[in-house]
């Protein structure tokens, strides 16, 4: 049975090792920054005569002011998606979807209001001239209230649809923003 | 001298052939000794009738044949070098054929190889199963789950056609146990989307055991194990190997693997094997499966020695893989699901290609394995086992303005394993076996993908003993039993967001493991410590000559896995955001297996029913929506209930004759959550396959017809949700039926297998296989790609496999 003494001191000893071992403590892991993270949709109105307006959808809200415009009137709006989940290195998501234009398709959809949108005057384009809509025009007509669903879309199917499904793809933004359209 | 320890197991079918002249003694008895775990053949075993000069040997093949035998009553005698005789007595009085299942052990091997016969032992009574060579062969371009589908009671957790993890009597991942060389596998099994990263034409016999009876590889494994044997060791100067070649023609590829063993006299040996497949996309009956091409490659190396008192083997196995996921099924939100689940086709329909996009996962496992083991005396022994895994893992995504080669996830996991064990054998009738096994684990999830790990970085530790014994008295009772404690800690870092923290309500309750605030995040050190123990016994008894019955019990206790406790992110293939939950506590399960098996006979079968009474059942489920970027999303959290699991496993076989069989398997599965009365999800519906075969005489072809039928799985839990949808008048909620099962499907099988004998000194076998043959459109509830796809339709295969 000496034999068996030793063979539990080896196996003790193997454990010591292993207990020793996993004592030590890893590294602190590095903190992961979020490469393609969206946290904020900003979207600005601007039309003659009046000063222009900003509405921000912010994931820690989860909600945005209201869009309030004018009925019958020309909007020019510019789209911008932000990540700003640091705060003192916010960044502008824009340039990137603009430089893949191709995979990249705004869309919006409304309900309650009647507006019509299409290309703006510094809009991108992608290979196939198709718009993008970072820069559109919008134009109401009568008064009402509504929502505006704001989409991104990924890689769609096509880029010439009027409905979020004709349009395929996926959706890397989809926030709904309440709209209201008063009388001129 | 050892004795050797050896049960053999004879399994006798007589037919009838066309009576001669009595008294003339020229009646011809043939027949084939085999293996009664895998059954591959034995080579040199004597076959020879009492108190005569008469005796044949058996040839390459297992087959044997005596001539010239006189009729009457006589008693064979059945020997093979170091294994005690057999003898059994046989009346003659037609020409017959005599086939024999040998329990195969070379005292010397057993110890370093995985041993059939230790298993055995351990596990008599637990109800086992087995593919053997043949079968593996049949599936050498295929995965493991999908090769022990075929036993009753196994099915297969899919994502799409490529990824299939095996799941026992509803069971998968971490609660089934994969022993590959006597070592179970760690390979991040947790993940319902990953396939075991292992090469089924490695090894040359698969064993499944149901109910976790084998307590020296872990107590924690309640739906089972499944046991992957290398070959046979032979004694003698030898050079043997196979090569199998597979083309197909869904997915227009194929796969190539060889092996190649040479063994000495002087108890070395060495065995390389290599495999690689290469398809491209799939395709379903109507259309093609875009982006689910895969390939592999995998090598395997192993020198050893061995000799009767002490041996030791080292092992190199690396196994890697490239497998595209449907294009369609990544989706951004729930209204792409919905989307989805409206179309009957998939959304991209691309052109049929080689190429391997994004989304897909890339696997790389190593293994070395190092094994010595020595004798004190003919009752005692002892081995060591060391054993490295690493397996990384890489998963890519669709992004935006992320560099196409960096993945999203990039996971790292290193498992040192040491298993100490003492055995002890007192005649036949007692044996016992003792060990310790440690384990220590480190998961690296590499930060620079861009996104939030879904696993943490954790060492996780592992301290077991295990105490294992069987009585066998009688080749007709059989008692075996078991005990194992084992000690779980994990020592995690890991970044939560600051909301999610306190959401969760951890900040009141685990302060102790904040670290550190970094913006919004929070590093966190959890440390959580598990003692689990486990327990089995069980008898079986031989009824009668034509029956066995066996009972037995298993208790198995799982700390929860680092997916259920850790998990945080997002995922493609159904829009849903999950998280693990700290505050999961172990998993206890109460299994009982009761088994009647006839083994003789036309008519031979097995019923095994089955129950299950699990506490603290670790499950996820939709807790809430949380409100994204992307629109409102799902939240599943891992929880706990009690569950309630039973079912039955039937097999039957039916011999019209010699050259015509029917066999069929089936099985159902009943599982409820006790706590929230509802089905639990993902149980396989009942199912069944019932095949035909027809052999040619001299088993020059063989024609094998098998049917499936799944049916339709009307238990199952409502996890619906909804999604808001815009239209001209407003919004509204349109319900994501995530939860519906599909219908029963039924596919055909057909396999022709030609026997072409030796050709140049290989012995050639040509088979042609045509699955879903009838193009049956179907899709599979235990598929996670059902939501966007059909099955695969029919594909034929052409294997050549040469053996030398």
């Amino acid at each position: 049975m000496d034999k068996t003494t030793i063979l539990y001191t080896k196996n003790t000893l193997l454990l010591i090792l292993l207990i020793t071992i996993s004592s030590c403590s890893k590294d602190t892991p590095e903190v992961v920054n979020e490469e393609e993270l969206i946290t904020t949709v900003e979207l600005n109105f601007s039309t003659q005569g009046e000063p222009d307006q900003t509405v921000r959808w912010e994931t820690e809200a989860a909600n945005s002011a209201e869009i309030v415009l004018k009925s019958n009137t020309e909007y020019d709006v510019q789209i911008t998606f932000l990540d700003e989940s640091d705060p003192s290195d916010i960044e502008n998501i824009n340039a990137e979807i603009i430089e893949e234009a191709d995979e990249h398709q705004v869309f919006y959809e409304f309900s309650g209001v009647s507006v019509t949108y299409g290309q703006g005057t510094s809009d991108a384009l992608d290979s196939d001239q198709n718009p993008v809509y970072i820069n559109s025009i919008w134009n109401t007509s009568d008064a009402n209230s509504g929502v505006v669903r704001v989409f991104l879309i990924h890689e769609p199917t096509t880029k010439s649809s009027t409905t979020r499904d004709g349009f395929g793809g996926e959706t890397d933004v989809s926030v709904d923003i309440p709209i209201r359209i008063i009388e001129e | 001298m050892i004795k050797s320890f050896f049960k053999i197991t004879v399994l006798v079918f007589f037919l009838k052939g066309i009576p001669l002249c009595s008294q003339n003694c020229d009646f011809i008895l043939s027949g084939t000794i085999k293996d009664l775990h895998d059954g591959s053949p034995i080579y040199g075993a004597v076959i020879r009738i009492e108190g005569s000069d008469v005796f044949a040997q058996t040839q390459e093949n297992g087959s044997y044949i005596l001539k010239a035998l006189c009729p009457g009553s006589v008693v064979f005698l059945i020997e093979h070098a170091e294994c005690n005789s057999v003898r059994k007595k046989v009346s003659i009085n037609a020409n017959a054929t005599l086939n024999f299942e040998l329990e195969h052990h070379i005292n010397a091997l057993e110890e370093i190889i995985i041993s059939d016969n230790q298993l055995k032992v351990l596990n008599g009574n637990a109800k086992e199963s087995r593919l053997n060579a043949d079968q593996i062969t049949r599936f050498s371009n295929q995965s493991l789950a999908d090769a022990l589908t075929t036993l009753a009671g196994v099915s297969s957790l899919k994502t799409g056609n490529a990824i299939a993890k095996p799941m026992i009597h509803g069971m998968y991942g971490s609660r089934v146990g994969i022993i590959a060389n006597g070592i179970r596998l760690r390979d991040q099994e947790w993940g319902p989307d990953h396939a075991p990263n292992i090469d089924l034409n490695a090894f040359q016999s698969v064993q499944l055991v149901k109910g976790a009876a084998a307590l020296k590889y872990g107590g924690d494994t309640p739906g089972g194990i499944i046991v992957l044997s290398p070959h046979k060791l032979i004694l003698r100067d030898s050079l043997f190997g196979q090569t199998i070649i597979n083309t197909a023609t869904n997915g227009w590829g194929g796969s190539l693997t060889s092996k190649l063993m040479k063994t000495t006299s002087n108890g070395y040996y060495v065995n390389g094997q290599l495999t690689a497949k290469r398809f491209g996309d799939l395709s379903s009956p109507e259309y093609v499966l875009s982006n689910t091409g895969m390939k592999e490659m995998n090598i395997s190396f192993k020198l050893g020695r061995s000799k009767i008192s002490k041996g030791w083997e080292l092992n190199y196995s690396r196994f890697q893989n490239e497998t595209g996921i449907l294009r369609s099924a990544h989706i951004g939100n729930i209204q792409d699901l919905l989307r989805a689940l409206k179309e009957d086709k998939p959304l991209r329909i691309e052109p049929f290609t080689y190429r391997i996009n994004a989304p897909k996962q890339q696997g790389l496992h190593q293994n070395i394995h190092l094994i010595y083991f020595n004798q004190f005396n003919d009752e005692l022994k002892w081995k060591l086992d060391y054993n490295y895994q690493v397996n990384s893992r890489k998963e890519f995504d669709i992004r935006r303005g992320v560099p196409l080669d960096v993945p999203a996830i990039d996971l790292r996991l290193q498992t040192h394993n040491v298993l100490g064990s003492l055995q002890w054998k007192k005649g036949f009738n007692w044996e016992m076996e003792l060990g310790i096994n440690a384990l220590l684990q480190d998961n690296y999830s590499d930060p620079n993908t861009g996104v939030k790990r879904l696993i943490p970085d954790y060492i996780k530790t592992q301290l077991g003993s295990y105490l294992v014994g069987s009585y066998k008295p009688s080749n007709s009772f059989h008692w075996d039993w078991g005990v194992r404690l084992d000690h779980v800690g994990w020592d995690v870092q890991k970044y939560y967001n600051i909301s999610d923290w306190k959401k969760r309500n951890y900040n009141s309750i685990f302060p102790q493991f904040e670290v550190d605030n970094v913006g919004t995040q929070i590093l966190v050190n959890p440390t959580v410590n598990f003692l689990n123990f486990a327990a089995q016994t069980g008898i079986s008894i031989e009824l009668s000559e034509q029956f066995n019955t066996s009972f037995s019990y298993v208790l198995s206790q799982r700390s929860p896995n680092a997916s259920e406790l850790f998990s945080d992110g997002l995922h493609h293939s159904l829009a849903t955001i999950e998280f693990g939950s700290l505050t999961l506590d172990k998993e206890s399960s109460n299994k009982f297996l009761f088994s009647l098996t006839k083994t003789q006979g036309k008519l031979k079968g097995a019923i095994e029913p089955y129950f299950s009474k699990i506490n603290n059942y670790i499950f996820i489920a939709p807790k809430a929506l949380q409100q994204t970027i992307r629109g409102a999303f799902p939240v599943w959290q891992y929880d706990a209930t009690d569950a309630l699991l039973w079912g039955v496993d039937a097999v039957l076989a039916y011999e019209f004759s010699d050259r015509l069989n029917l066999d069929i398997n089936a099985s159902y599965t009943h599982a409820q959550d006790m706590k929230n009365e509802l089905p639990l999800i993902n149980i396989p519906p009942f199912n069944s396959s019932q095949s035909i075969q027809y052999s040619s005489p001299k088993k020059r072809f063989d024609i094998k017809v098998m049917h499936h039928f799944t049916a339709t799985q009307n238990r199952f839990p409502d996890l619906n949700f909804s999604v808001t949808t815009l239209q001209e008048d407003g919004l509204i909620e349109q319900e994501v039926d995530v939860s519906t099962p599909p219908s029963a499907y039924q596919k055909v099988d057909v396999f022709f297998s030609l026997y072409l004998g030796n050709i140049n000194k290989s012995k050639t076998s040509l088979r042609f296989m045509f699955y879903n043959i009838t193009q049956s459109k179907y899709r599979d509830y235990l598929n996670r790609m059902r939501f966007y796809a059909d099955e695969i339709g029919r594909n034929v295969q052409v294997q050549l496999v040469l053996s030398y």
